[in-house]
């Protein structure tokens, strides 16, 4: 007995311990990869969201429905308001094609387009077709702790590597200890500068998982201006074919 | 007898003498005149191309579009503003305008093109559109038929240097073609026959017609009745798209504006663009168009217009052309300056030499008792009168040719004229009428004589008469 | 004797024969100078083309100039590269690889053509490297492990990797430069302060200061807010040979600025090996293929041979792929010519009537002459001469004072930045070095002296009219 109880006591022990070691051994790049995987791996399927383009003077709001699979393939179609209900925009890869019934149109973006927002937000164009990955193009380190919305984070530095093919100088990012879910992003220019936030809110569970159904982008340098995505619907682990990511099924798809 | 028949008599006793310096004098205000009547009514009509088939005069917008063009910094039309400012004396219209840019497709061919949404009438009140819409088009079949059914052989060749060229009016098509007055009545019939280009115009309440610019037109290979999509982004980021039918094509003398313009009732281009009752500039036209006139009605209007608009001028509007034209000026100016100096010298030489001439004649006038102060008046007003001969010849002169520049301009062709076009100039040289350059020449020549003058009347009181005498 | 004796009479009236020279002297004096500011803006418009932009002959696939497809290289580069190499004339041979993309940056990005050259050969054809911006880097210098760029300024200001911050050097700079303090004082308050574009800067420091600064010191302020780092990233997309679109990360080694807005935005300079890498393009493949011509007037005699011995593919030299300069070239000559004219013409007039005044004064002298036997060809010879002479002296000051001018002039350069906006729109340099060819200044000279003559011929046929009785009785 007295045995037993050294032996659960030293495993109590031990417990924490490793607990412990365990946090330790979540290096930078770790928490990266989950935060990301989270996130990319959350989005692959359907989804149904609203997009409201706030400006100084004035705001704007499109609704529209989502399928994706992984990050390369995604087919976008457009329900609100009417004038633009029926627009279908796809990506394959880093090529994207929009749809417009009204004048029965197929386009292909053209390249000299890439710096426009889409849909007149602060999501370029550039942002939704280029593929860089925030885990093999960064290096990472941790620079602390902090609370964000009571969550506590990570505070992570992710700099671009020198050769990498991103925009952005370096982030810091703010990934939830818990979720690995990134509260809050800002995204540096070379010089340093600050050029965009991002923020995640209302954290709810949707299809089973815990994500953030509002996501805020804010330019820096501008005032009054941001975009905010809110996720209504959203279905995870949906079976998609690269087939279902057709030009024939952009004009179709309902 | 008084001084000036005496100066008048002096001289033509020495006709030789008068007449080579007036020569000189004419010879270079000849030339001045002709060079920058050339000069001047280039630039002039550069501007007016570009203000009466586009810009305007004037033009109300909101005051943060001039730095930043866009839909997003339109204004709303306040039907009661463009009243008050019409009430202005100086004011003929307001018309207002929605321009923004757009894809235009037909068929599997595209081009980037700047759409303008504007009232028919208006604008046409305003600019003129309707006389600018084709009348004639040389396409092959037409100067095949032409050819055929017989025309001068100097039509003939110049059917082929003008090929596929656009017109809006019979004139400039006979001035191309050289169409002498005697051959009109038998070769214009033909060219109404064949020549003739079926154009239409627009409404206010078309909803799916656009005209298009003859550049435009012969790019996308669009012609009348032909099937123009738009696409585009509108107002607050919306999208913008729509199926249009081309009505019309019109011809603007601007090639850089005629190759990517396209007409379209505002209320529809509201409708394309999502911007219900906005504008995106008003074009102000004006009775008296000169740059005085400009200037004190934009004040004036400024006074009447609301906060946030404003009214920019057409220099502010065309700054780097003017910017271009000045630098093309002052060499010009420069140029002239040149001449001038080097006639002054000629004439200044001269003089010299009509005073050595006459030193005795003069030293004898003083020592009979005539004053000196009386000689020089009287030698003084002989350069005068040279100098207003050569003056007056020289514009007398001038006049016939800068008339006609004015009336028949100089168009040129080839490969010279494709490069005026490449730059966005149209291969035209007009002459300006007589205006205020034609009083700086004449300014100048005074100039040059005052100092002539001067010098004579220097040396007159300086003349020792003895040792004149004796020479 | 005759000679001698019209030499001095040249020399006789001081007066009268310094105006006539002077009226010859400034005639040619701006004759000439207008002619070489002229001669010199198109000569460097010109020179800029052939040596930064264009070179002299270049060789495509037929299709390449319109499809710009990344497919389109030249079949067999090594026998088009030996056979111009072999051309008479042709004094280097490069080639490169061009492909259009896509720059980005955090700023923004816009379409460019990204050439990639053998670096060091390019120089034998090139001047771009000439034409770097001193203290933004190097062309290709440095030793580096990266992808390398060689940027256009506009290029460079339009994703904003130029920017505009007055750091306290900057500001003492401008100190040292001659500004005041009180109006370093004023642009205190934006030290440090970052501004992306050009627009931004000057809207922020023009309403720190009066009219009348701004408009002394504006320009200084503008250049000393000029600010890079060398080394920035911009993300190069484009096509690879299999269609895909790919692209990398690129670091701009210097910034090069020539006079062409539209170059400068358009054409990104890498070394071909990187591209090769990217792209898939082999080794020894190129696009397009250059020559270089010992002088640009063999262009129109060589052209034809190359094309005739490389009929499968595009030949086209630099009159031909920008017609509007050699237009300008050939078209500048007539107006020459026809300015000439004008102030020979003036000249000319000038000329008869001193001479003219110059015999009739001097009509008791030539009777004289007559008197005691002087023949009347003679005293035609005589005024012939004189007239001669103050042609020659004046047409001789006229060349030395234009030579001395034009010599300054064309070392310190004449400054229109005034103008420099609409100039440079059509890439012309603001900046003016006049110069001359030797046979113009030749050719003027001995125009010149024709008009002197031809001028004095009316004048001394006067002379010969006179009756010698009459005129020793005096006027």
């Amino acid at each position: 007995m007295k045995k037993l109880i050294i032996v659960t006591g030293l495993i109590m022990l031990m417990l924490p311990a490793v607990h412990k070691a365990g946090a330790q051994e979540l290096t930078a790049k770790a928490i990266i990869t989950k935060a990301d995987e989270k996130f990319n791996g959350e989005m692959s399927g359907y989804s149904v969201m609203n997009m409201t383009i706030v400006r100084p003077t004035w705001q704007r709001t499109v609704e529209f429905k989502s399928w994706s699979l992984e990050d390369d393939y995604a087919l976008t179609l457009i329900t609100a308001p009417a004038r633009e209900k029926g627009q279908t925009f796809l990506k394959r890869g880093t090529e994207m094609w929009s749809w417009n019934p009204s004048i029965s149109r197929l386009i292909k973006l053209p390249p000299s387009m890439m710096s426009q927002g889409w849909m007149g937000s602060d999501y370029t164009n550039d942002d939704i077709l280029r593929e860089s990955s925030v885990v093999d193009d960064y290096t990472h380190s941790i620079e602390g702790e902090e609370e964000i919305d009571g969550s506590n984070c990570y505070k992570i530095k992710l700099t671009a590597n020198d050769d990498a093919e991103v925009l952005w100088g370096h982030q810091l990012w703010w990934v939830d200890k818990k979720e690995f879910i990134v509260l809050k992003a800002e995204l540096y220019d070379e010089d340093g500068y600050l050029v965009r936030t991002e923020r995640g809110t209302d954290l709810k569970t949707m299809d089973g998982r815990f994500i953030p159904t509002t996501i805020e982008l804010v330019p820096a340098d501008e005032e009054g201006r941001k975009t905010v995505l809110k996720i209504l619907e959203v279905k995870f682990n949906v079976k998609l074919e690269e087939s279902f990511f057709s030009q024939q099924n952009m004009k179709t798809i309902r | 007898m008084n001084d000036y028949q005496l100066a008048w008599k002096n001289l033509w006793r020495n006709r030789r003498r008068t007449l080579i310096t007036a020569m000189s004098i004419f010879f270079a205000v000849f030339f001045a005149l002709v060079m920058r009547a050339f000069q001047l009514g280039t630039y002039d009509k550069l501007y007016k191309d570009v203000i009466e088939s586009y810009t305007g005069y004037l033009q109300l917008q909101q005051a943060g579009y001039f730095d930043e063009p866009g839909l997003d910094n339109s204004f709303e039309v306040d039907p009661g503003l463009l009243k008050k400012l019409e009430n202005d004396p100086n004011v003929t219209a307001v018309v207002p305008r929605l321009e923004s840019f757009a894809l235009a497709a037909v068929e599997s061919r595209t081009q980037g093109v700047m759409v303008l949404g504007m009232d028919p009438d208006g604008e046409d009140k305003a600019l003129n559109i309707r006389n600018r819409m084709v009348r004639y088009k040389l396409t092959t079949e037409a100067a095949e038929a032409i050819k055929k059914e017989g025309v001068p052989q100097r039509t003939e060749k110049l059917l082929d240097v003008f090929l596929n060229q656009s017109y809006t009016d019979e004139s400039r098509l006979i001035t191309d073609l050289g169409i002498s007055s005697t051959d009109t009545a038998t070769v214009m019939p033909l060219m109404r026959r064949h020549a003739s280009f079926r154009n239409g115009y627009l409404t206010a309440e078309d909803t799916n017609g656009v005209i298009i610019g003859s550049g435009l037109s012969a790019f996308l290979k669009a012609g009348v009745g032909d099937t123009i999509t738009l696409m585009g982004q509108g107002y607050h980021g919306t999208s913008a798209a729509g199926i249009y039918t081309v009505r019309g094509v019109v011809k603007l003398p601007a090639p850089d504006v005629d190759n990517i313009l396209v007409y379209l009732p505002i209320n529809e281009a509201r409708n394309l663009y999502a911007a219900p009752g906005m504008a995106t500039s008003a074009i102000i036209s004006l009775k008296n168009n000169d740059d005085k006139a400009v200037g004190q009605t934009r004040e004036r209007l400024n006074l009447v217009k609301g906060d946030n608009l404003a009214i920019r001028t057409w220099q502010e509007m065309n700054a780097l052309l003017l910017n271009q034209m000045e630098a093309d000026n002052r060499s010009g100016a420069i140029m002239i300056g040149i001449l001038y100096l080097v006639i002054a010298f000629g004439v200044f030489g001269t003089v010299l030499m009509m005073l050595a001439e006459r030193r005795r004649e003069f030293a004898m006038l003083v020592s009979i008792g005539m004053q000196k102060g009386k000689l020089a008046k009287v030698v003084s007003m002989e350069m005068l009168l040279i100098g207003f001969l050569g003056v007056a010849a020289g514009v007398i002169a001038s006049l016939p040719i800068v008339f006609y520049g004015n009336a028949r301009p100089l168009r040129l062709t080839g490969e010279i004229a494709r490069m005026y076009e490449d730059y966005g100039f149209e291969p035209v040289m007009p002459m300006l009428l007589p205006d205020t350059y034609y009083l700086w020449q004449v300014l100048v020549v005074l100039i040059i004589l005052l100092f002539t003058v001067a010098f004579s009347v220097r040396k007159i009181f300086k003349m020792n008469v003895i040792n004149a005498l004796r020479a | 004797m005759i000679t001698s004796i019209a030499w001095k009479n040249v020399w006789r009236n001081k007066t009268r024969s310094f105006t006539v020279i002077a009226a010859v002297t400034i005639g040619v004096f701006a004759g000439v100078f207008s002619m070489a500011a002229i001669n010199s803006s198109i000569v460097q418009r010109i020179n800029a083309a052939v040596n930064e932009e264009l070179s002299h002959i270049q060789v495509n696939n037929k299709d390449f100039r319109s499809s710009g497809d990344i497919r389109d290289i030249i079949s067999d580069p090594s026998a088009v590269i030996s056979t111009l190499e072999k051309t008479a004339g042709v004094t280097a041979v490069t080639g490169r690889i061009i492909v259009r993309g896509i720059a980005s940056t955090s700023a923004g990005s816009t379409g460019v053509e990204i050439t990639g050259i053998d670096t060091e050969k390019e120089k034998q054809m090139f001047t771009i490297d000439r034409k770097l911006i001193p203290g933004t880097g190097s062309y290709f210098g440095s030793d580096t492990k990266f992808n390398t760029a060689f940027i256009g300024e506009k290029l460079a200001r339009e994703l904003n990797i130029i920017r505009y911050i007055l750091t306290s050097e900057a500001l003492s700079g401008l100190e040292t430069a001659g500004v005041p303090l009180t109006v370093i004082e004023k642009l205190r308050s934006l030290e440090g302060q970052r501004f992306t574009t050009e627009k931004k800067f000057s809207a922020a420091y023009s309403e720190l200061l009066s009219a009348k600064e701004l408009k002394k010191y504006g320009l200084k302020i503008k250049e000393a807010g000029w600010s890079y780092r060398e080394g920035s990233r911009i993300i190069l997309t484009f096509l690879d040979m299999n269609n895909n679109q790919t692209g990398a990360a690129f670091r701009i080694c210097g910034i090069y600025r020539t006079n062409n807005d539209l170059f400068e935005s358009l054409t990104v300079f890498v070394p071909a090996s990187e591209l090769r890498q990217l792209t898939g393009i082999g080794e020894g493949q190129f696009h397009r293929i250059i020559a270089r011509l010992e002088e640009d007037d063999l262009t129109n005699d060589v052209t034809p041979v190359i094309r005739e011995a490389l009929p499968g593919y595009e030949v086209m030299n630099w009159k031909e792929i920008q017609p509007d300069l050699a237009m300008i070239a050939d078209y500048i000559n007539q107006i020459y010519a026809v300015f000439m004219v004008l102030i020979l013409a003036a000249l000319a007039f000038g000329i008869v009537n001193t001479m003219l005044m110059a015999v009739l004064e001097r009509t008791r002298e030539l009777g004289m002459l007559a008197a005691i036997g002087m023949n009347r060809r003679r005293v035609f010879m005589m005024i012939m001469l004189e007239s001669i002479f103050l042609s020659i002296v004046g047409g001789v000051a006229g060349m030395a004072v234009s030579g001395i001018v034009i010599a300054i002039t064309g070392h310190t350069g004449i400054n229109l930045v005034k103008y420099s906006e609409g100039m440079e729109a059509f890439g012309y340099s603001a900046h003016l070095y006049p110069s001359i060819g030797a046979e113009f200044f030749v050719t003027l000279t001995i125009l010149i002296v024709v008009t002197g003559i031809v001028s004095a011929i009316y004048p001394a046929r006067k002379a010969l009219k006179l009756n010698p009785v009459e005129a020793l009785r005096g006027e």
